[in-house]
């Protein structure tokens, strides 16, 4: 059984909410036969000159009388970026839950995930000088406790400031230079400048596997406003007095347009890009996540034994 | 400015209505914080900026209509100065006297002067005010005149936008006088008489005053533009022209330049709406010349329309004029000598022969044989001979002072002419009425009495008083249509001696055409049969009579000849103008129409057509060719060709040269004179409702968007 976003909100403190979403994702992905990365895999290889000696399955010479030579993925630990956008923008919320409370719990989510396979998860949240924070990743369970308390912290704060996720990308870029990290970045893209995508498209470049969760609220897609309203703001602080239906079309148009804009610029780049709305189960989120991350890089997170 | 109720201002307060609603309203509305809007505002400012500026052009235009109801509630004025006539308001008596001649219909940038006149017309019409009793009198020759001042001014402002030119002259100084008569009926103390003219000295006549000191107040109006130069075809005569041969016509076109520059005209020949010739006229100022074109007139037509037109200038109206051209047919007359003498001019049929051809041209359009009176014996079967002269050959028979014919010659005669010839008797010397009686009755429209001698017994000195003069002829005849009612070509002329007349005959159609100064009858005209006879009572040449010597003698003779001979229609056109009457003869129709250039005309039958030798066509209100239709007995209809006449403008209407003022007439003491106020106020809330009304529109639109 799902959770609606709501009534997971009210569930006790964020590593067990965290773990819920973990949890419910999970099932799912028995349901969906995808396995996942990060664990102990091998498969055997028929020996070719230039294969290891010592990678040679002597056990399955005795059983089979030919050589197969034993193979493992990257031995290294696996290193998580959780990047929320705590900016102003984010602390929107339609009727559901507020887009900075979604990202948060999906983060958790995540890092209880990457946690639980004893790879290192840190986290990077923007938006105002006063909220930026900077947990740097680790694997040991006293270490997620902490990334989850300034998560939920955060969480609490609520967003504010303006500022881009595009600098903090440009951070974790310099921190991960020689290290293949996973970065995953939870924010809704208001950003004026583009600076976002381009710094998302720079880090893949930069050969790190990227994922995005586009948060946005339900309300933001489909503008289900009447009457003369005064729609404050929350980033810039205008105000604009307007009849809801006689800009709806205009604005659906422009909305559309910007989601598709990110999603054509980020899948070129080869960014993973999934937008989620506020109202969309949890669980779900992480487990699409999930199954598009194995089904873009089946090997990536596999480790050799 | 002023207002007329300034108490209205405070409405304006009312402006605060709409600045009031709009902050409610902002204050009402429902405040939503909006990350995406923030987003949208950034990246797309357009929609945000469209938004704010309909917004506050709403709250604008709200407020400026409610300033605009404040403000048009209260009436507000302004004063300027009088430009143009004197005009006062209130009650008082005032005459338009309005140029519609068709001068008016002179191009002012690109429009008829007389649309100018029209709003100038109605524009003072509206400042006499409600209480001022109007009338329009036009000012064009023969224009319908007004029998009486009006105060319904909606009927005033529906003719003056009706007014169209006419096509006659001006006759302004006969439109002033009807002016002054129509406000010397008037009870008001104030009387006024309007005149908005072109001022041409044409239609003025300043030696004929329309009202004398005692008159009203006269003011003319300068609507007249700086420079009106015009040309005009001023006249258009067409005669045959025998060296281009038997078809051939001349047409002698007087172009006159009716400005202060030398102008050099292009002038066009039409004949049956092809253009056959062209030509130029280099004209001085104010000066007229004549361009003779020669052309033949297309074969198989006896007659065509005809027109010489000129380049367009300001007023087309008198650029044409139009002519029809006609062939003659040639009459053939014979000519019975009673009285031969060898001394030409002594000759009985001297006079005759010289009017029937003059010059003794062959284009005269006659051809006369002449005989004696023993020759005519040849017209019968002589001791079993055939007859030397057929009768057949000749469309006119004249005795002129022919003694008493024998039996079987008048027998002769008297079939030939019931089987359609014409015959003119006159009597002479050697006429004797009882042998008259006795063998030449059938020839008759009435039997012969013994002449009288009006001069006998009478002293030389009182010879020519006691002469007898013609008086009260036929002007409506055919013989007499080139003559007026009082031509003295003919009534100059002295009969010494006349025939006097006997019982009427049994003569069909007996007809009186013209008495004499003491009731005798000078001219009698019957049928025999499909014949005709006319009698003349006295001598064709100068025995009894000086008509021969009058200048009326050769058309009256020629006319007479061919009326006989039943061909009417000469080779010469008489000029007929826009608003005169065309006598039209009937012959034998059963029914006559007039068809004119636009189409409407006039229908003869019945009682306008029975008994009437012609009739008078006077619908002549535009210029062109009118067509002439005919029924005659049998019901057959026909384009009488011979019939269709031209009708021109006047071209004293063409002269545009302006009247001195002098020449103008004076204000008369007999009107009170209106105080002096030259300043004028002019309303202005028609144009702030006006303006409200498309803020309304405004505010609408902008709402809908």
């Amino acid at each position: 059984m799902k959770l609606d976003p709501i009534q997971l909100q009210r569930l006790g403190s964020l590593p067990i909410k965290a773990r819920v979403i973990v949890e419910g994702a999970l099932s799912g992905m028995h349901r969906a036969s995808v396995h996942g990365s990060s664990v102990e895999f091998a498969e055997h290889k028929e020996y070719s000159q230039g294969d290891e000696l010592r990678h040679v399955d002597w056990k399955a010479y005795a059983k089979l009388d030919r050589y197969y030579v034993k193979q493992f993925e990257q031995e290294s630990q696996l290193t998580v970026y959780l990047v929320l956008d705590a900016s102003a923008s984010m602390k929107f919320a339609g009727g559901g839950l507020a887009k900075l409370e979604y990202a948060g719990l999906s983060l958790a989510a995540i890092a209880y995930l990457v946690t639980q396979q004893q790879d290192k998860v840190g986290l990077v949240a923007c938006g105002d000088r006063a909220i930026e924070t900077m947990v740097p990743p680790r694997a040991r369970t006293n270490h997620l406790h902490d990334l989850l308390g300034v998560l939920d912290e955060l969480m609490k704060k609520g967003g504010a400031g303006d500022e881009s996720p595009a600098e903090a990308l440009g951070r974790i870029a310099e921190l991960s230079r020689r290290r293949r990290s996973l970065i995953v970045l939870a924010s809704d893209l208001f950003d004026p400048d583009d600076a976002t995508l381009r710094a998302l498209a720079t880090l893949r470049a930069q050969k790190h596997d990227v994922s995005v969760l586009h948060v946005l609220d339900p309300h933001e897609r489909t503008f289900p406003y009447e009457g003369l309203t005064e729609f404050h703001a929350l980033e810039s602080g205008a105000k604009l007095l307007a009849n809801p239906s006689a800009i709806r079309k205009d604005y659906l148009d422009r909305m559309n347009t910007f989601v598709a804009k990110c999603h054509g610029t980020l899948a070129n780049a080869g960014v993973d890009y999934h937008e989620v709305l506020t109202d969309n189960p949890l669980e779900d989120t992480l487990l699409e996540l999930l199954v598009s991350r194995a089904r873009l890089q089946p090997g990536a997170a596999r480790r050799t034994g | 400015m002023g207002f007329l109720a300034p108490f209205m201002l405070v409405g304006l307060v009312a402006i605060g209505v709409p600045i009031a609603i709009h902050l409610i309203g902002r204050r009402r509305a429902r405040i939503v914080p909006f990350a995406a809007l923030d987003f949208l505002m950034a990246t797309k400012r357009k929609t945000a900026r469209r938004l704010q500026l309909r917004e506050r052009l709403v709250l604008l235009v709200r407020a400026l209509a409610c300033l605009a109801v404040a403000i048009a509630l209260a009436k507000p004025f302004t004063s300027c100065e009088r430009k143009g006539p004197q005009v006062t308001r209130g009650p008082q008596a005032a005459v338009l006297v309005i140029d519609d001649s068709f001068a008016a219909g002179y191009l002012v940038d690109g429009k008829p002067w007389i649309k100018r006149a029209s709003d100038e017309a109605r524009r003072i019409v509206a400042q006499l005010g409600p209480e001022a009793e109007v009338a329009i009198v036009r000012a064009s020759e023969g224009a319908e005149h007004p029998t009486e001042l009006t105060r319904d001014h909606l009927r005033l402002r529906d003719q003056l936008l009706a007014l169209e030119p006419s096509a006659r002259p001006a006759d302004t100084t006969r439109a002033l006088t009807r002016a002054a008569q129509l406000l010397a009926a008037s009870s008001h103390a104030r009387k006024t008489v309007f005149l908005i003219s072109l001022q041409a000295k044409s239609g003025l006549h300043p030696d004929e005053p329309p009202w004398g000191k005692d008159g009203p107040t006269f003011i003319a109006l300068d609507l007249r533009p700086a420079r009106m130069p015009n040309l005009a075809v001023t006249a258009l005569k067409v005669d045959s022209d025998p060296n281009t041969g038997t078809r051939g016509v001349a047409f002698d076109a007087e172009v006159g330049n009716f400005s202060d520059e030398a102008k050099k005209v292009e002038l066009s020949l039409t004949i049956a709406d092809r253009v056959v010739a062209r030509g130029e006229l280099a004209l001085a100022p104010h000066e007229k010349k004549t361009k003779r074109f020669l052309a033949a007139l297309p074969a198989g037509a006896r007659a065509s329309d005809a027109s010489v037109s000129l380049a367009g200038d300001g007023l087309p109206i008198d650029d044409r004029r139009y002519v029809r051209a006609t062939l003659r047919d040639e009459v053939r007359v014979l000519l019975v000598d009673g009285d031969p003498r060898t001394v030409r001019h002594d000759d009985e049929l001297f006079y005759v022969e010289a009017a029937l051809r003059p010059g003794d041209r062959e284009d005269s359009g006659t051809s006369v044989r002449s005989i004696t009176a023993e020759e005519l014996a040849g017209i019968t079967k002589l001791r079993g001979l055939a007859p030397t002269i057929d009768l057949n050959d000749f469309d006119v028979v004249v005795l002129a002072n022919v003694a008493a014919l024998p039996a079987e010659r008048v027998t002769a005669l008297a079939d030939w002419v019931r089987a359609g010839g014409g015959i003119l008797v006159a009597p002479g010397d050697r006429v004797d009425p009882t042998a008259y009686d006795k063998t030449m009755l059938p020839l008759m429209p009435q039997s012969l009495r013994d002449p009288i001698d009006t001069t006998w017994g009478a002293s030389p000195e009182d010879r020519d008083s006691r002469a007898l003069h013609l008086v009260k002829w036929e002007a409506d005849h055919p013989i007499f249509a080139p003559f007026s009612k009082d031509a003295p070509d003919l009534a100059d002329a002295k009969f010494f001696k006349i025939s006097l007349l006997g019982p009427t005959t049994a003569t069909a159609d007996r007809k009186v055409l013209a008495r004499f100064t003491n009731g005798a009858a000078a001219l009698v005209e019957a049928s025999i049969g499909a014949g005709r006879t006319l009698l003349f009572t006295s001598t064709l040449d100068r025995d009894w009579n000086d008509l021969a010597i009058h200048r009326g003698f050769l058309p009256l003779i020629q006319q007479a000849v061919r009326h006989l001979a039943r061909k009417h229609a000469l080779g010469i056109e008489s000029d007929h103008l826009v608003g005169g009457s065309v006598a039209l003869p009937t012959g034998d129709l059963k029914k006559l129409e007039v068809r004119g250039p636009d189409g409407i005309g006039a229908v003869f039958e019945g009682d306008r057509l029975a008994g009437r030798s012609s009739v008078r066509f006077g619908k002549t209100d535009h210029p062109g060719i009118y067509r002439v239709i005919g029924t005659d007995q049998t019901g057959a209809t026909h384009d009488r060709e011979e019939l269709a006449f031209a009708i021109n403008v006047d071209p004293r209407g063409s002269d545009l040269t302006p009247v001195d003022a002098t020449a103008l007439p004076t204000s008369g003491t007999g009107s009170a004179v209106a105080p002096t106020d030259n300043t004028r106020r002019v309303e202005l809330w028609h144009a702030l409702a006006a303006a409200l009304l498309l803020l309304l529109l405004a505010e609408a639109i902008l709402v809908q968007r």
